[in-house]
């Protein structure tokens, strides 16, 4: 569960980028975030994947209120998150295989068998063949692939996604759907932050509004969520 | 414990902390030949005051030889009824030319310089020989009587001795100083340069002392790396150097003991650096995360 208490935040004590935010999301729900550039959605994630502390409110994630865990208790809890950064963030000193596996390393794994499964997820959303290539000879739908096979490779709790199919092409950006609505179905909780409103629509999740830093919560378009895909979407 | 992988990039030739291991060889280098220097001045200080402890010289001079040599049977007669005096000894017209030859070179003394007679003494070592009283016993019997007690400025080159070993060890302390101040510098900079990958690893759950361990052991390699070659280095200066004293100025300098002991303990300088550098880098890491959330 996730649930946020009448949180503002602002930077360096300017205005408020968020204010005065609640909403609870259940566990393994889907919801997408939606609203117009500058409207706070970015803020938002920062706050749920613990990269900054509110000014107020409170923010109760894994049965704890996360805006006041010590410092320490943080990291282990990171690890709980899984995220997709806009500009995705890869190392660019590793290859595309390290990359993915930096989650699993950091939780101590190491071995052949991180390899093979990070392999067999890289293989899973179509980069065979650029495993070990560096991000900056990868394109922009290949980056964005292999920044979410990072982010899911742990099955995280909850996994927040920040314009996660901005740069794949229709056919991928339903792969990568189909690829969270699966991971939900496990019971992870996934936010997708995005402006693409078919994607909303399509696959029907209810959906937080930001609109200058304030939140109006829309419920979603379809009772059951999910992807109408073809049956070998998810297998090709 | 936390689990421990190099994440870090390879260094690239523009990074400042490429620099690191030639500073921490200079740094090196310079620690050791300052140490090195302070063990040499000890070692011949020792050897040198050792050997001067509890010995007096009498110098009687005069133009007349036979005079002199006279009065110095004399006044060896009366040193040896003394109380607290060892031995009383003449030297030899020999042992004074070999004396005199570092500075007017072998076969210069001739007959027709003034060459004082000298007595060397030598007192017990818990004895207390009153000076003042021996010396105006003995210008009774020569006016030209000069006593050397070397107790009395061996004190003022134990002075010098020590204010040369404080310098070194302040040279040392600055040096030291130095290489913390430039290892903060360098883990600075490889973190500003990676504040990416830091961030990264950071917003994936990656505990500060991961990120630090990373960097501890890049940094510790450097100042190993570094402190040997500046250790070879100090060495080959050293030696280098002893050996032209030896061989320009044999017999106007003698030569101390080498303290292979304590010099052996150098070895350790590059450890020392290598920790130091370790630890410095791992704190500055440590206090840079401190301050993200």
């Amino acid at each position: 569960m996730v649930e946020f208490r009448n949180v503002s935040m602002s930077y360096n004590k300017g205005f408020d980028v968020l204010n005065d935010i609640s909403f609870k999301l259940e566990t393994g729900s889907m919801h997408f975030l939606t609203g117009p550039s500058g409207a706070g959605k970015t803020s938002l994630l920062k706050l749920m994947y613990l990269a900054n502390r509110p000014n107020s409110g409170e923010i109760i994630m894994f049965c704890r209120d996360v805006a006041k865990a010590a410092r320490e208790d943080l990291p282990k809890l990171r690890r709980r998150i899984g995220v997709v950064f806009q500009d995705f963030r890869l190392l660019d000193h590793m290859s595309a295989v390290d990359n993915v596996a930096l989650p699993l390393r950091i939780a101590g794994g190491s071995g052949p068998q991180i390899v093979e499964h990070v392999e067999e997820l890289l293989s899973w959303v179509g980069l065979d063949d650029r495993m070990l290539a560096n991000p900056s000879t990868l394109s922009g739908g290949e980056k964005q692939r292999v920044a979410i096979a990072r982010a899911v490779i742990r099955r995280p709790d909850i996994l927040l996604a920040d314009e996660p199919t901005g740069n794949v092409d229709p056919e991928m950006s339903e792969r990568l759907m189909y690829l969270f609505v699966e991971l939900n179905k496990l019971g992870t909780t996934i936010v997708i932050a995005t402006h693409d409103n078919n994607l909303v629509e399509k696959i029907g999740a209810p959906r937080l509004h930001l609109e200058g830093g304030k939140l109006l919560h829309l419920e979603g378009t379809k009772k059951n969520i999910g992807l109408n895909l073809d049956k070998d979407a998810g297998q090709s | 414990m936390s689990a421990s992988f190099d994440f870090l990039p390879k260094v690239k030739n523009r990074e400042a902390t490429k620099l690191l291991p030639w500073v921490m060889a200079i740094m090196v280098y310079l620690s050791a030949l300052a140490a090195t220097g302070s063990l040499l001045l000890h070692s011949g200080f020792d050897d040198w005051a050792s050997s001067l402890q509890g010995r007096i010289t009498v110098q009687i001079t005069g133009e007349d030889r036979d005079e002199i040599i006279v009065q110095s049977l004399e006044i060896q007669q009366l040193l040896r009824t003394t109380p607290g005096i060892l031995t009383v000894r003449i030297l030899s017209d020999q042992e004074i030319s070999e004396l005199l030859e570092p500075w007017l070179g072998a076969g210069n003394v001739t007959d027709d310089l003034p060459i004082p007679v000298m007595i060397d003494l030598e007192t017990a070592e818990d004895a207390y020989v009153n000076l003042d009283a021996l010396e105006s016993k003995i210008k009774g019997i020569s006016e030209n009587v000069y006593v050397d007690d070397h107790a009395r400025w061996l004190g003022h080159f134990y002075n010098l001795a020590y204010t040369v070993e404080y310098t070194a060890l302040g040279i040392l302390v600055m040096i030291l100083l130095a290489s913390v101040s430039i290892v903060i510098f360098g883990t600075k900079s490889s973190m500003s340069e990676h504040k990416n990958t830091i961030e990264i690893m950071h917003l994936m759950g990656a505990q500060d002392q991961m990120i630090a361990k990373a960097y501890q052991n890049r940094f510790m390699y450097y100042g190993l790396k570094g402190g040997i070659a500046g250790l070879v280095f100090s060495f080959l200066t050293v030696f280098g150097l002893l050996s032209l004293i030896q061989n320009l100025a044999s017999g106007l300098v003698e030569m101390p003991t080498l303290p292979y002991l304590k010099l052996a303990s150098l070895l350790l300088f590059p450890i020392f650096f290598a920790l130091l550098t370790m630890l410095t880098a791992r704190i500055t890491v440590i206090r840079a995360l401190g301050r993200m959330v």
